[in-house]
């Protein structure tokens, strides 16, 4: 990038599975305020424009731009809200600050997952009125479809996927945010009930609810707010085509993470991501999910992504971790906030603050997140603790 | 409830219950013109059809009014007959509401020139089943269909 954006602030709530004593908006406030005093107590009345990512239908109310401003201090600035994932919402934040004209810029995401009582309605309006709803199916088979022909493409084994899940849970219990961590082994994952086969329960992620706000600053103001700014390098996302119908390509691999990832490295000046970046947070909303989108995001080749999680390269102490803070499997799922939540781990590692699960010698991070059934949209970000 | 469940919705927690238990957003959605001519097929012949892109050698099935890659619009109708390839399949045991199926389903999306359709899987058991294998469409009668991706009954294996 000609000019550099970093990330100067970070908050967030308690994340809980659920959550009924706060509303959304407060619990937007309380990872707000959390983050200006991250950014050495800044005022929102100093901040020039805000960014924030929600869906409509999830929380019962509509044009939920008008509900922004408030939580963030936002009250009479410009707004823009981005119906998308929190690294959606990352670049726009970005762009803002790359224009010249704004120097601070805050970003939100949250999930509220445990007032949304009928959340497969919910993806069922998002899938094609005429060729896919009539079916009245829960619209999760279409994860079924996916990780069947991903398998089947690759050779990768549902074992492997099942090793994923181990893996990411046990991850989670070395982080304190994380609600689903667990010491399972992968007989465990397979033995689960069944959902969409060859997804198990014990292969799909679960809710969470929780808010995480950002602040990011131009590269003139950075060190006004931390003495440990962390580096936007590179920025990429991509939107595969809504049709089922028209995804010969992308049912087995996501084509989507393959191009965000690509214009974000192209960015970063990244040419070998596996030795460049030292570590990755990335969307595991389904087990096979973690292993496809590695191999996508060329980090490793097409079909080995099972193998090499076999060999443990992989692992909080492999080569090269994959969802050290425990992913959507081990942390939960907070559904617009996902690409945040890799973000958050992303920043703490490359400040050094992850406490008990903090990795040795990592300068460069890569978050990525896909925004889930029955979506083909990834966006990734490519972070530095070196300017 | 074991180590790995949680509570995860507000109800279950005993404090709040919704007034009923619907989802009460209604709407139309038009199919489109190429939709339109696409269900009639269905309905009225018993046929698929897809559209030709002949500049990105692409029969897009349903039938599309616009090419998705080069932008072009399609106006070349292509019967591509009923029998497609199975591309993927899965057994739903769940249904919408997260309830277990009393019996469990086939789908699948099957292959057709360069699209794919989502439908059941019928008259076959899982063991019989491979990606890649022929299946073929199972029409409702005439009298029963309606213009709508369900005038297909199921698709099933095609027995050589
Ligand atoms: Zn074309």
């Amino acid at each position: 990038m000609s000019k550099k954006v970093a990330i100067v602030g970070l908050g967030y709530s308690s994340f809980r599975t659920t959550s009924q004593d706060v509303s959304y908006r407060e619990m937007i406030f309380e990872a707000a305020t959390k983050c200006y005093e991250d950014a050495g107590g800044v005022h929102p009345q100093d901040i020039d424009a805000f960014v924030a990512c929600s869906e409509d239908f999830m929380e019962g109310i509509s044009i939920a731009d008008e509900y922004v401003p408030d939580q963030l201090g936002a009250v009479l600035k410009p707004v823009q809200s981005i119906t998308g994932d929190g690294l959606q919402g990352l670049a726009s934040a970005a762009m803002h600050v790359l224009t010249g004209e704004l120097d601070l810029v805050t970003l939100s995401a949250f999930s509220k997952a445990s007032n949304v009582l009928h959340y497969a309605n919910v993806v069922s309006y998002a899938c094609d009125p005429t060729y896919v709803r009539p079916l009245k199916e829960n619209p999760y088979f279409i994860a079924g479809l996916e990780m069947n022909r991903y398998l089947y493409e690759t050779g990768t084994t549902e074992e492997q996927c099942a090793m994923v899940t181990a893996k990411n849970k046990g991850n989670a219990l070395f982080n304190p945010t994380a609600a689903y961590g667990a010491k399972i082994d992968v007989k465990d994952v397979l033995q689960s009930d069944p959902l969409f086969s060859p997804l198990k329960y014990l292969d799909k992620s679960q809710d969470l609810d929780g808010a995480i706000v950002f602040l990011l600053a131009s590269e003139e103001k950075a060190y006004q707010y931390t003495d440990k700014p962390i580096w936007i390098k590179g920025l990429g996302w991509a939107t595969d085509t809504p049709n089922l119908d028209n995804r010969l390509d992308g049912m087995g691999d996501a084509v989507y993470a393959r191009l965000a990832a690509q214009k974000a490295y192209e960015m970063a000046g990244i040419t070998y991501p596996r030795k460049e970046i030292h570590f990755a947070e990335l969307d595991d909303t389904f087990s096979f999910k973690e292993l496809q989108h590695l191999e996508a995001l060329n980090i490793c080749s097409r079909g080995e992504a099972g193998k090499l999680l076999e060999q443990g390269v992989f692992s909080k102490n492999g080569d090269f971790p994959v969802n050290v803070s425990g992913g959507s499997l081990g942390v939960g799922y907070l559904h617009e906030a996902n690409g945040l939540q890799r973000l958050m781990e992303v920043v703490l590692q490359l400040r050094g603050e992850a406490g008990k699960r903090q990795l040795d010698d990592v300068e460069t991070g890569l978050a990525f997140a896909w925004r889930g059934i029955p979506t083909a949209t990834g966006a990734a970000a490519v972070l530095s603790s070196r300017y | 409830m074991g180590i790995l469940e949680r509570i995860t919705k507000n109800v279950d927690n005993k404090y709040w219950y919704p007034e009923n238990d619907t989802f009460p957003v209604k709407n139309r959605y038009t199919a489109g013109v190429a939709g339109q001519k696409f269900f009639q097929e269905l309905k009225d012949n018993g046929k698929i059809y897809g559209t030709t892109c002949a500049a990105c050698k692409l029969t897009f099935v349903p039938a599309k009014l616009f090419c998705e890659q080069c932008f072009a619009e399609l106006d070349d109708w292509v019967d591509v007959g009923t029998t497609g390839i199975l591309w993927s399949w899965t057994i739903a045991y769940k249904n919408k509401d997260d309830s277990k199926k009393e019996t469990p389903t086939l789908l699948a999306a099957i292959r057709l020139a360069d699209g794919l359709l989502v439908h059941w899987l019928g008259e076959c058991s899982p063991e019989d089943v491979e990606i890649g294998m022929p299946v073929t469409a199972v029409f409702k009668d005439p009298g029963e269909r309606e213009g709508s991706l369900l005038d297909i009954g199921h698709f099933k294996p095609v027995i050589s």
